[in-house]
Parts: structure tokens; C-alpha cells; sequence
């Protein structure tokens, strides 16, 4: 059965990672160069395996598990998220040396969880996925060297996300109930037959709660700007990133269930999306720590691409599958920033951006057209993913929810400007040295760069793949 | 795929684009190569505007220069370029404005290598929108267009910079937060799967229903750009806070996107939304006028003089366009071009005082007429033109607008005529406050204006004076689009 392996190799060559650094874990000596290169080299050949994979089909483990275009896709975008993340870890000082290598190892872990996550299509296997996926972050935001904050953040966050898990089980039990099955391929066939029933309707959003808290969508978004600032800054790049990645996947797995004729669940959709980004954005506009600020900016992302979901369609799907890159690429570059300006591993106030512009002109441009994308402003991919949403929401004649959008999208606009003009137009109180940014530094802020405005620009190819990959779902 | 024998219009996106490139490649200490590298590629831009102007086959009338290439099969985007009558006089303007301005910011000293990049980015955008017919790259641009004012404001301007620089950036981005709906709106409904305005302004696309409201969301949004009243405060703010060049770029062009949005994608699209909203549209500009001209009447700051003096000769581009006929059409597109180039050469002239007195406050200033002859004269000569002297530009444009405005609304038409005077009686006064009477001592030994800085302000005084004598140059091109278009209305 060589075959039927084949199709399981991204996540394969993930546990052997996984495996990797477990060894390395057990060495003696901490030796954070070693750990370093091997996570670079193994996650960058990832990338390549994950890319090689793309066009694999087939299902695995009693038919629990579907590889196809949609979860490859996520796939790679995982892999790549998970690659970006450990290229920004060159100097991982808000992590002890010694934990290094568990650093790298439940970075894997969880990345497998989550590559496990985008392809299941059993409930169980949902939910196990779903659960190792969380404990790895469990793990990871407290291992922070600290005073404290990331004791509390990981509290937070284990208890937000306990509850969410319990929440969630119980709506399960409620779709077994009035489905008689754990397999979403027939969940498919019968839940939107009954989906006007008050049982299906609310183990179905029930369901959706466990995975709405993964996106920080409001009302289990509380642990956001907590572990945001707790977590080590690159643990809160992957947080904010791959993770984000996984848990759209997966709502638009579930949500793609209903079939798109339940008006209660896209009204339920419509409110969440709205107060989440309403809520978001307006939060944001006091925030002084940078990540802060974009954990609150992630809770209105949360609810613009809630936009692609609720649309139903298959050009909704792919715009927000869309949208879920663009996000990836401009906060990563936006975690760039913020990893390699603070670089002995604190937090990031955003007065302390001052004099960016000077300091390291290249990474105040990358932080300002990430920012720019973030606001939606063209020609980043950013625009380019909330275009697509909108006018997928506007298909389905959603005009009042696309303006009142929009209007979100200039409010958030004030805040990300604020954030602009503390890297080119405030002064820092004391003379600061410039920034050494090294060449691969550069290379990658560039090649982030262009990715932003060429795929903002010229969208038509990963629209394509977009197209292809959310047809799988319907 | 389709592309004229030379493709003219993505040349002069090109010269933008590059132009940017290179500055960005230049290191900053470099200044005086970045400013000649900003100065050749505007001047391609400008020699490549004017010679498509000049060019255009008058007879033969409808698109030209077309370059028409798919950019996303499935959401039926185009890369589509033309040139006709109303878009050929602004992109000469811009390209006017955008050589005149780098000229004007040749003394800049600090960040230079930041201000022609943004600039460029700016000029790019607004060009952009200007030639192009494919809805999805109109907002594109027009967007691209907006965001670089931050920086520029922000951290070149003066009196109140960053408050200005955000109140500008937030209304303007909010009227695209109008938009973009309102496109959207049109692609889903037209049913055609499709952002080209050409096949998307064919009778019979859109119900009278969706016409009336897809308008008044296009109106509004791009109305905010134009500085239609009262939506207009931004602007004041905003002109007194930026920068010399920036004033030209922003009050000479960007203004201009605004009502030219309102045209191409509006008008064009919903000209039903359009006959039926007018009379709203009528009643805002005729308010923008009388509003403009009293509070300019107010104005201690000269900046701001100028600004208010925008919204009102705004107004009247808003009156034209109001009318629903051939002459108020062709006298809002020539008032557009005139009052960009009277505008570009007011703030040229305040920035060269501004700059040597370090005051633009009116009561300051005082016989400036007999320090600085030069920068006097170009401020009166496009104080003038403004009042709508005849054989200056504008005057042809604001006779146009008036003669179709009474004809059609008597009432607004005669109010409006009336706050002309009153925006003459404005001018006229600060014309006399600040360059004649008494001198002030403190700014004897200033000196004028010196060849090298005079060019570009004798170019827009050359081109003020051409059109007011020549209007017909003008006019023909307009003429041409505008005839069919009002007769092919339902």
C-alpha cells in the first residue's frame, strides 16, 4: 500500500521533524546555532514537500481523512507559515537556550496537528487534531522567559480554550445526534435536509465555537491581546499566522455542511462578523503594544474573512481562502518587523518604532505597505483579498454588511496609519544606532515584499488555485 | 488583446513606475540625481501627455490609444487603457502639474530621496485613474493615489501637519469606503461578469433602480474627493498642511480625480441615477460656491484663502456636471483643467513666500508687490484668473458652466453668479492686503523669484494664458466626447 502513504508525506516528514528535535532535545549542551539551522533547513525542505504534494488526491484511514486540492493547499500555506516563522527566529532571545529545541518541536507538532486538521473529515479526527494543535500551543505560549505575563497568558489561554473544546464536544454530540454519523461526507448529505431544526442549527454553532475561538472571532476572542503580548514574539507570529490559516480551513469545512440554505446560521455569521470587526477595530485604536494592536487587528480580520465564509458560494470560499494568504503574508511581515526591532525579545511599544525610517529604511517601507494591506489599501494583496470578499458577499446581495465593512475598514485605517507614522515621522527622545539588518534579513523583507504587491497586483493565478480548491468543498 | 501601435498610455504609467523604481535605487545622500531623475521622467510624462492631446484624431472621435488586455479571466477584469475628450485634458494637466511641481521642490533639502518616491507613487495613481476604463483598476489607482498624501503631508507640510494629514487621509479613504460598494454593486448586478466600463455603460445593463442607488453611493464617495460641499472640510485643512508641490499635486490634480470619478464612473454608468439625483447635485455645488467664497471672505491665512477658494470653483465644476447638458459637460472638464493649473500656480507662488518669509499669514505680509515683483505677479495674474478674468482660462469654463447653469436652474444659477462676485471681492482684497500697501520692513532683503524657480510657474502662466485665448484648442477635444455622450442619453 505505497500508495496510499504517498498521500500522508507533509504530515509524515512533519513527525519525523517532530522526532528530530525530540532528539535534539535530549542532548546535554544547549546549542541554539544547531537548533537554528536544522529548523531552517528541515522546515524549508517542508515547503518543498509540502509544494511537491499539492496535487495528490485520495482518502485515508477508513475515509476519515481526505487529501485533496483544498487541503493541500493549506497545506503548503502551513508549511510556509511555519517556515517564515522559523526564519524570523535567528535570534530567539525571548526563549531560554535550553528550551530551544522544544521551541522547534511543538512548532512542529502543532503544525502537523493543523495539517492534520485541514484534511479531516471525520468529527473524532477533527477533534483530535484540533486538540493536539491546541495543547502544543498551551505549551508554547508560557515558555517564555518572563516575569510573569506568560504565565498568565497561558493560563488564559488553556482556559479560554478548555472551554471552547467542551463547548464544542457538546455540539458534536448534537450533530451525531440528529446525523446518526461522524463522517462530514455524509453529515453533507443530511444535515441540510434538517438543518431548519433548533438541534441541528445549534450543535452546528456549537461546533463552530470550538474553531471561531482559533480565529479569535468575537464573542472567544478575550485571549487574543493577552497571549499576543505574552507569548515570545515569534511564538505570537505563528499564532497569528498558521494557526489563523488552519482554523479558516476548517470553518469553512463545517460551515460548507449546511449546505448554504440555513438563513439562521448565515444571520448568526452576519453578527459575528460584523462585532467582530467592529470590536476589533475599535479596540485597537488605543492599543500602545504592538502586538496588542494586532491581535485586535487579527479579531477584525476574523471577521472580514467570516464575510468570504458566509457568503456560501464557491467564490466565497475562495476569497476567503484568498484572504487567509494575504493575511499570512502581511502579518508575518508585519511580526518581521516587530521580531527584528526588538531583537533582545521584549514587547514592542509602538512608540518605539520611532525613527524606523532611519534606522532600517527597508523595514519601515515592509512595515508600512503591510500595514497599508492590513487597511486593505492597493495595490497590496491585502486589497486585493478584501476586493474578492466583498464582492463575493455582494453577490449574494449582502450590500449593507459589504459598506458597513468598508466603513470598518477606514476606522481600522486610523489606527495602522498611527502605526505608519511612528516609523516615519516621530523622532525617538535618544539618538538609537541603526538597525543591523542582515543580508538574508533583506532577502527576506524583499521577497515578502514583492509577494504583497505582485500577488495584490496580479491575482490571477492564486485565484485560480483559490477557484480550484474551494470547488472541492461544495 | 488589443494595443495601438505605440502603447502611449501605459508609457506614461511607465514613466511614473520607473521613475519610482530608480529613486528608490538611488541612496538618499544622492540628492541632486534624484531630483533630475524625478525631473527627466516627469518631463516624459508630461512631452508624452501633451503629444497624446495634441494627436488625438479630433474626426474620428470616440476611444483612442487603446491597450486592452485580460488581467483576471474570472472576475472579467481588464487592463484597459483610452484616451477621448474628457480624460486628454487631465492627464495634460497632471502631466503639467506633476513637471511643474518637481521643478518647484528643487530647493527641498531633508528626505528628498522619500519625497520624489511618494510623489511619483502619487502621480502614478492619479494617472492611472485618468486613463483608465476597467472599473477594478479605477479604484486601484484611485486608492494608490490617496495613501502616499499621508507621508507626504505628514512629514514635509506645516501648520497643523498631522491632524490635517489625517483628517484628509480618513475622509478620503471613507468615499472610498462608498466606492467600492458601489462598484461591486454594478459588477454583480450588470449580470455580465465584467469591471469594463465600456460594456458596462450600454443601455439596458442596470433597472432605473439600481441605477438611482449605485449613483448616489458613487456620487457621494468620489463627491468627498471633490471637495463637494459638505463633504469639503478636509481640503482647506488639508492644502494649508502640505507642502508646496504636494498643494499643486493635491488642489491642481487630485481634486480633479473626484469630480473626474464622478464623470467616468457615475455619469457614465448610471445616467439615469444621474438626471434624477442632479438636482441634489445642483443644490451641494451651489452651496459649495456661496459657502467657499464667504468663508474665503474670513480668511487671515493665505493657504487658506486659496483652499476655500477651491471649494468654490470646485462647486462650479459640481454645477456643471449638474446641468445635464453639452455646455455645462464641456465647461465642468475645462474648468477642471483650468482651475488645476490657476491652483498650481497660486500655491506655487505662496510657497516661494512661505518659504522666504516663513508667514503666509495675510496681516504679516503686506507690499509684497515691491519686495518680490515676480512671485506677486504670478499670484495675481492667477488671482485673476480665478475671479474669471477674460482671456485666462478659467474665464471660458466658469462662462460655460454659468450660461447652461441658468438655463436650467434660474435660481442656483443666479446665486451662484452672485458668490462669484463675492469670490472675486475675496481675492481682490488679499491681492491688495498682501502685495500692495504698506511693506514690511522685515522681509526687504528677501529675495525674488530666480530664473531657475520662475520656470515652472512661467510655464502655467503660459499655459493659463494659452487656453484663455485659444479655448477652442480645448473645447474641440472636449467637444467630442461630450456631444455624443448627452445625445446618446435615454
Amino acid at each position: 500500500m505505497m500508495n496510499v502513504w504517498t498521500l500522508f508525506i507533509p504530515e509524515l516528514y512533519c513527525l519525523l521533524m517532530a522526532v528530530v528535535f525530540f532528539g535534539l532535545a535530549m542532548s546535554a549542551r544547549p546549542n541554539p546555532r544547531r537548533d537554528y539551522f536544522a529548523a531552517l533547513f528541515m522546515a524549508g525542505v517542508g515547503v518543498v514537500v509540502a509544494l511537491a504534494c499539492v496535487r495528490l488526491e485520495g482518502t485515508l484511514f477508513f475515509e476519515a481523512y481526505r487529501v485533496d486540492l483544498f487541503s493541500q493547499v493549506f497545506k503548503v500555506m502551513l508549511a510556509m507559515g511555519f517556515f517564515l516563522v522559523v526564519c524570523l527566529c535567528t535570534e530567539l532571545n525571548g526563549i531560554e537556550e535550553r528550551h530551544h529545541p522544544e521551541f522547534y518541536l511543538f512548532l512542529t507538532t502543532c503544525t502537523l496537528a493543523m495539517m492534520m486538521l485541514v484534511s479531516s473529515v471525520e468529527l473524532l479526527t477533527i477533534y483530535v487534531a484540533l486538540e493536539l494543535s491546541s495543547y502544543s500551543l498551551y505549551i508554547l505560549v508560557p515558555l517564555r522567559r518572563g516575569h510573569g505575563v506568560d504565565v498568565e497568558a497561558g493560563i488564559k489561554y488553556l482556559m479560554v480554550g478548555a472551554c471552547a473544546s467542551a463547548v464544542m464536544l457538546f455540539g458534536l454530540s448534537y450533530v451525531f445526534g440528529v446525523t446518526h454519523t461522524t463522517y462530514l461526507v455524509e453529515i453533507i448529505h443530511v444535515l441540510p435536509g434538517v438543518i431548519g431544526t433548533p438541534a441541528a442549527i445549534v450543535g452546528l454553532l456549537l461546533v463552530l465555537c470550538g474553531f471561531f475561538f482559533k480565529l479569535a472571532v468575537f464573542p472567544f476572542h478575550f485571549w487574543a491581546p493577552d497571549v499576543y503580548q505574552g507569548a515570545a514574539n515569534q511564538v505570537t507570529a505563528y499564532i497569528a499566522t498558521a494557526s489563523k490559516v488552519a482554523a479558516v480551513a476548517i470553518i469553512m469545512r463545517v460551515v460548507a455542511l449546511s449546505g448554504g440554505s440555513s438563513k439562521y446560521l448565515v444571520d448568526m455569521l452576519v453578527t459575528l462578523s460584523i462585532a467582530s470587526m467592529t470590536l476589533g477595530n475599535l479596540v485597537a485604536i488605543v492599543q500602545k503594544d504592538m502586538k496588542r494592536l494586532l491581535a485586535y487587528s487579527s479579531i477584525s480580520h476574523a471577521g472580514y474573512v467570516l464575510i468570504g465564509i458566509l457568503s456560501m458560494s464557491a467564490t466565497g470560499y475562495a476569497s476567503a481562502i484568498f484572504y487567509a494568504l494575504a493575511y499570512l503574508v502581511m502579518n508575518l511581515c508585519c511580526f518581521l518587523v516587530v521580531v527584528k526591532v526588538s531583537h533582545d525579545g521584549s514587547d514592542l511599544k509602538i512608540a518605539q518604532l520611532a525613527g524606523l525610517h532611519r534606522r532600517a529604511p527597508l523595514l519601515a517601507m515592509a512595515l508600512m505597505l503591510a500595514v497599508f494591506g492590513l487597511a486593505g489599501i492597493p495595490p497590496t494583496i491585502g486589497f486585493t483579498g478584501k476586493f474578492l470578499v466583498f464582492a463575493a458577499a455582494m453577490e449574494k446581495g449582502y450590500v449593507a454588511l459589504v459598506i458597513i465593512a468598508m466603513i470598518n475598514a477606514t476606522i481600522s485605517l486610523y489606527y495602522y496609519i498611527l502605526v505608519v507614522k511612528a516609523a516615519y515621522l516621530m523622532e525617538p527622545d535618544e539618538e538609537l544606532p541603526r538597525l543591523p539588518v542582515s543580508i538574508p534579513t533583506k532577502v527576506l523583507t524583499v521577497a515578502l515584499v514583492t509577494a504583497m504587491v505582485v500577488f495584490g497586483v496580479a491575482p490571477s493565478y492564486l485565484l485560480e488555485v483559490a477557484r480550484a480548491a474551494a470547488r472541492m468543498l461544495m | 488583446m488589443e494595443f495601438a501601435n505605440f502603447p502611449y498610455l501605459s508609457a506614461i504609467l511607465l514613466s511614473c513606475v520607473v521613475g519610482l523604481l530608480v529613486i528608490l535605487c538611488i541612496p538618499a545622500e544622492r540628492k541632486m540625481l534624484i531630483k533630475w531623475v524625478s525631473l527627466v521622467f516627469s518631463g516624459i510624462a508630461m512631452v508624452l501627455s501633451i503629444y497624446l492631446f495634441i494627436t488625438y484624431d479630433k474626426t474620428q472621435g470616440g476611444l483612442q490609444f487603446v491597450e486592452r488586455v485580460l488581467w483576471v479571466k474570472s472576475m472579467g477584469i481588464y487592463y484597459f487603457n483610452a484616451a477621448d475628450g474628457f480624460n486628454l485634458p487631465m492627464l495634460m494637466l497632471t502631466g503639467i502639474v506633476l513637471f511643474t511641481g518637481v521643478l518647484t521642490m528643487w530647493e527641498l533639502e531633508t528626505r528628498v530621496k522619500e519625497f520624489f518616491a511618494f510623489t511619483f507613487l502619487l502621480v502614478a495613481g492619479v494617472f492611472g485613474v485618468f486613463m483608465s476604463m476597467d472599473l477594478f483598476f479605477i479604484f486601484v489607482w484611485y486608492d494608490v493615489s490617496l495613501f502616499p498624501m499621508y507621508p507626504l503631508i505628514a512629514i514635509w507640510g506645516s501648520t497643523r501637519k498631522e491632524y490635517g494629514a489625517m483628517k484628509l487621509t480618513l475622509y478620503l479613504l471613507a468615499g472610498s469606503a462608498l466606492i467600492l460598494p458601489g462598484i461591486l454593486y454594478l459588477f454583480v448586478n450588470s449580470g455580465l461578469n465584467t469591471f469594463d466600463v465600456v460594456a458596462l455603460m450600454q443601455p439596458g445593463v442596470f433597472t432605473p433602480f439600481q441605477q438611482k442607488f449605485a449613483f448616489i453611493l458613487l456620487y457621494l464617495g468620489f463627491g468627498i474627493l471633490a471637495g463637494v460641499w459638505p463633504f469639503h472640510t478636509w481640503s482647506p485643512v488639508g492644502h494649508v498642511a502640505a507642502p508646496t508641490a504636494v498643494s499643486m499635486i493635491h488642489a491642481g490634480v487630485l481634486m480633479k480625480l473626484g469630480a473626474f470619478g464622478v464623470l467616468r464612473v457615475a455619469i457614465f454608468l448610471c445616467p439615469e441615477g444621474w438626471q434624477y439625483w442632479a438636482q441634489l447635485m445642483a443644490v451641494l455645488a451651489t452651496c459649495g460656491i456661496v459657502y467657499g467664497a464667504f468663508v474665503g471672505l474670513a480668511q487671515t491665512d493665505l493657504k487658506y484663502v486659496i483652499g476655500y477658494s477651491s471649494v468654490s470653483h470646485m462647486g462650479i465644476v459640481g454645477l456643471g456636471l449638474a446641468t445635464v447638458t453639452v455646455d455645462g459637460l464641456n465647461g465642468a472638464v475645462f474648468q477642471m483643467f483650468a482651475h488645476g493649473v490657476m491652483t498650481a500656480l497660486l500655491f506655487s507662488s505662496v510657497g516661494y513666500i512661505y518659504d522666504k518669509t516663513h508667514t503666509k499669514m495675510i496681516p504679516e505680509l503686506g507690499g509684497m508687490s515691491k519686495i518680490m515683483p515676480k512671485a506677486s505677479g504670478y499670484f495675481i495674474l492667477a488671482a485673476l484668473a480665478g475671479i474669471g478674468v477674460p482671456c485666462l482660462a478659467s474665464f471660458w469654463a466658469e462662462l460655460l458652466v454659468f450660461i447652461s447653469a441658468f438655463k436650467t436652474y434660474p435660481v442656483r444659477g443666479a446665486l451662484a453668479i452672485c458668490a462669484l462676485v463675492v469670490g472675486a471681492l475675496f481675492m481682490l482684497r488679499v491681492v491688495q492686503r498682501t502685495f500692495y500697501g504698506e511693506k514690511n520692513e522685515q522681509f526687504e532683503h528677501l529675495p525674488d523669484v530666480p530664473f531657475g524657480l520662475g520656470i515652472p510657474r512661467m510655464i502655467l502662466v503660459a499655459v493659463i494664458v494659452f487656453f484663455g485665448l485659444f479655448p477652442s484648442v480645448m473645447l474641440d477635444v472636449i467637444q467630442v466626447a461630450s456631444v455624443p455622450f448627452i445625445n446618446g442619453l435615454p
